[in-house]
């Protein structure tokens, strides 16, 4: 029923999908920020490219995850426009990695992750 | 009975466009979860589907408005740093220093190391979560109620954009209440 007489699903999926890559990549760089304090002073977006002023590397976190955000999007509505997706699989996949995202800004999670590589930098 | 330039912003931020968000989610919620054939007469579909549409987009403008300004107005002076010379262990002379007002206190660190680190990161992904939300709902309009699973999907991504938004208010609100950005 649902087939026939609606848009397709791609383009849902591909927002869906492309929040939970920005999510993702918020985490990531949340994890990065504390491993390195090379990458720490290249996500002060507001000393090195003057946005704002004082904001210090949520900066650079926050508009990375944005750029991950909108590239990824564009990139998968390109991609499944016109289509109609498996759906379940799609969700499924976004929903880990907005989960993955959740895990890595929660500070306990971030901490032990940043624990097990730190030694190694 | 006035409020500085570092209060109005804070009270926008938080008070304004974040309780916005939080206040709004009960009747989107309501509104997305409704949205079925079995619920809705044609006239009553017509008749809900753009509020639901504008509805939604404003929360994802009001989500991006929120973090941006949290980020790039308020939070500088939260992190501001002391001059030389101001001891950082000792609270009475960081009244205008949030963060190491609270670093500064064993009962006020974890509002920070805790709270404020989570809040910070965490809220950013309530935007992202929202605009998914208001995309799929101005991109299949009327037709939501007869993709089920799309409108599970949206009710997933709503919820968990209110969580992540609600978390950040939350600790927004205790640590406003614990250090001001004054």
């Amino acid at each position: 029923m649902q087939d026939v007489q609606t848009k397709p699903n791609g383009p849902a999926a591909a927002a869906f999908v492309a929040a939970g890559i920005g999510s993702t990549v918020l985490g990531i760089f949340v994890v990065l920020n504390e491993v390195s304090p090379d990458i720490s002073k290249f996500l002060d977006f507001s000393k090195n490219y003057g946005i704002s002023s004082g904001v210090g590397a949520l900066s650079g976190k926050a508009l990375l995850a944005t750029l991950a955000f909108i590239v990824s999007w564009v990139a998968l509505h390109f991609y499944a426009r016109g289509k109609e997706v498996n759906f379940s699989r799609w969700l499924g996949v976004a929903l880990v990695l907005v989960f993955v995202g959740f895990a890595l800004t929660f500070p306990p999670v971030f901490e032990f992750v940043v624990g097990i590589f730190k030694p190694a930098a | 009975m006035e409020l500085t330039e570092r209060e109005l912003w804070a009270v926008i931020h938080g008070l304004g466009l974040g309780t916005l968000f939080l206040l709004a989610f009960a009747g989107g919620l309501a509104g997305i979860w409704s949205l079925r054939e079995k619920y809705l007469t044609t006239e009553g579909m017509q008749e809900r589907s753009p509020r639901l549409v504008l509805g939604t987009t404003i929360m994802a403008v009001v989500a991006w408005l929120t973090v941006i300004t949290g980020t790039f107005i308020v939070y500088p002076w939260y992190r501001a740093k002391p001059p030389e010379g101001v001891s950082l262990t000792d609270q009475a002379g960081l009244g205008d220093y949030p963060r190491y007002w609270l670093l500064a206190g064993d009962k006020t660190a974890e509002w920070h190391k805790f709270g404020m680190e989570w809040k910070e990161h965490v809220a950013w992904m309530a935007p992202f979560l929202a605009t998914a939300v208001a995309f799929a709902v101005a991109y299949y309009g009327m037709q939501l109620m007869r993709r089920g699973d799309v409108r599970r999907a949206v009710l997933i991504f709503f919820t968990l954009a209110f969580l992540a938004a609600g978390v950040a208010g939350l600790f927004g609100a205790f640590i406003t209440k614990a250090a001001p950005v004054a």
